[in-house]
């Protein structure tokens, strides 16, 4: 699979990670130091309950600690590494939320954790568009019509589903559902064509 | 949905797009994850998908953790306490004091000092509570030795309290309903008598809280007001 070409930072922290690996408990501290907002803000932003976002990276990190060895640089970086596992980890807790929320009809929301994004965080398009001036995928995501595009950025950096898409960007599931099948069609045609990951 | 592979390429396709865009419902999504473990096929198409979108990822903005999860993180692993080991921590960070308001600036770092250096402040044995609000920033920090009565409560950065409001102290023990401590006199610090030592007090209980009451607390021995800060207690020795 082909993976862009590490940065400095990329390289720092592989070899934080080859010293953590060792045991190296300043390595870990500098590697936590590096990384953690990263991780806090993709985790804070799917499960919108800090204490809950907090355990998650406590995990990855307590992963990281005892499992730093089995990272494989050849196969991605290691901020996407671990963005990957912070993200998988989060939507899985989310989506089964959803499953027990469904079991239970709970339709008395009020307690469930709530998470107001500061007024001056920036939208999930424009994250989408910084996110892909920083790899230069910009190009893909600007093929997309305005639809899909906030259906994916709405999906990819806050773990909307598909009827909370329907609910936010107030249009009926199924037009929702296939902006989404049609963005992800039409970015994954754009960054291949880019040569930017390949199925093996 | 069958449980065996999708056998169209397209179908395997949009399956592993939607589950690493966040999509997939959660039966689904805990199939194709079970599936992947044993399949290669259904593995590198999540792999591919993974990296795909990975580059989008860098958009959002950080977010600073509150301090106490790299505690807990070194106290689960059993690191040595902080001194020199690590070079660029948080709390000498210029990013991290920006984050924090600045009534709350000596308090707090007074106590990165007192949880993460051994000085005499605290007790060696000595349980912690570091309460924080929805914004995920400590608010109050909440401590007593292991052989203690007293649990003495600091205000880091908390909530101006009018006149006609109080804060009260409450218990969350597992599976029961919260119990109180008791209303929080106004000050920097304030101390709170517990019934028993936290061995006992706390024997049940994984976590303190703080609503916001009526002045004098609560009338009905439940919070009545909003919660507005919560926090683990911690053990440390």
């Amino acid at each position: 699979m082909a993976v862009a070409p590490p940065t400095e930072k990329s390289l720092r922290l592989a070899t934080l990670l080859s010293r953590v690996a060792l045991g190296d408990q300043a390595a870990f501290g500098e590697f936590y130091e590096k990384t953690s907002s990263h991780l806090y803000g993709v985790a804070l932003r799917i499960l919108r309950d800090p204490s809950a976002a907090e355990e998650i990276l406590q995990e990855a990190y307590v992963n990281v600690w005892h499992h730093a060895g089995s990272y494989e640089a050849a196969k991605s970086q290691p901020l996407t590494w671990l963005t990957t596992i912070v993200r998988n980890r989060c939507l899985d807790q989310l989506r089964r939320r959803e499953l027990d929320t469904v079991t239970l009809t709970n339709d008395d929301d009020d307690d469930a954790p709530a998470y107001d994004p500061p007024s001056d965080a920036p939208s999930p398009a424009t994250m989408l568009m910084a996110g892909a001036e920083a790899r230069s995928v910009r190009d893909c995501v600007d093929t997309l019509d305005a639809g899909p595009k906030q259906a994916i950025a709405l999906a990819f950096y806050h773990g909307l589903s598909h009827s909370e898409l329907a609910l936010q960007l107030r249009e009926p599931l199924g037009t929702v559902k296939s902006w989404v099948r049609r963005g992800l069609e039409k970015l994954k045609t754009c960054l291949d064509r880019a040569g930017y990951a390949r199925a093996e | 949905m069958n449980l065996s592979r999708p056998d169209r390429p397209q179908r395997l396709d949009l399956l592993a797009a939607q589950y690493a865009l966040g999509t997939l419902p959660a039966r689904a999504r805990m199939r194709l994850a079970r599936m992947a473990q044993t399949d290669t096929v259904v593995a590198g198409a999540l792999r591919s998908w993974e990296q795909r979108l990975s580059p989008l990822a860098e958009g959002g903005p950080p977010i600073t953790p509150s301090p106490r999860l790299w505690k807990v993180i070194a106290l689960r692993l059993g690191l040595e306490p902080v001194r020199a080991a690590a070079p660029a921590l948080w709390w000498n960070r210029v990013a991290f004091w920006r984050g924090l308001a600045l009534a709350g600036f000596v308090a707090a770092f007074a106590l990165g000092i007192t949880l993460l250096a051994p000085t005499p402040q605290v007790p060696e044995q000595a349980i912690v509570a570091v309460l924080v609000g929805q914004d995920a920033k400590p608010a109050l920090i909440a401590s007593i030795g292991r052989a203690d009565r007293i649990l003495t409560v600091k205000a880091v950065d908390a909530a101006v309290v009018p006149p006609d409001k109080a804060l009260q102290l409450w218990m969350l023990p597992n599976g029961q309903p919260p119990r109180s401590l008791g209303v929080l006199p106004r000050g920097a610090v304030a101390r709170i008598t517990l019934p028993n030592v936290p061995e006992i007090a706390f024997a049940n209980v994984p976590a303190l809280a703080v609503s916001l009451e009526a002045a004098g607390g609560s009338t009905t021995g439940a919070p009545q007001g909003p919660v507005l800060y919560s926090g683990k207690l911690e053990r440390m020795y």
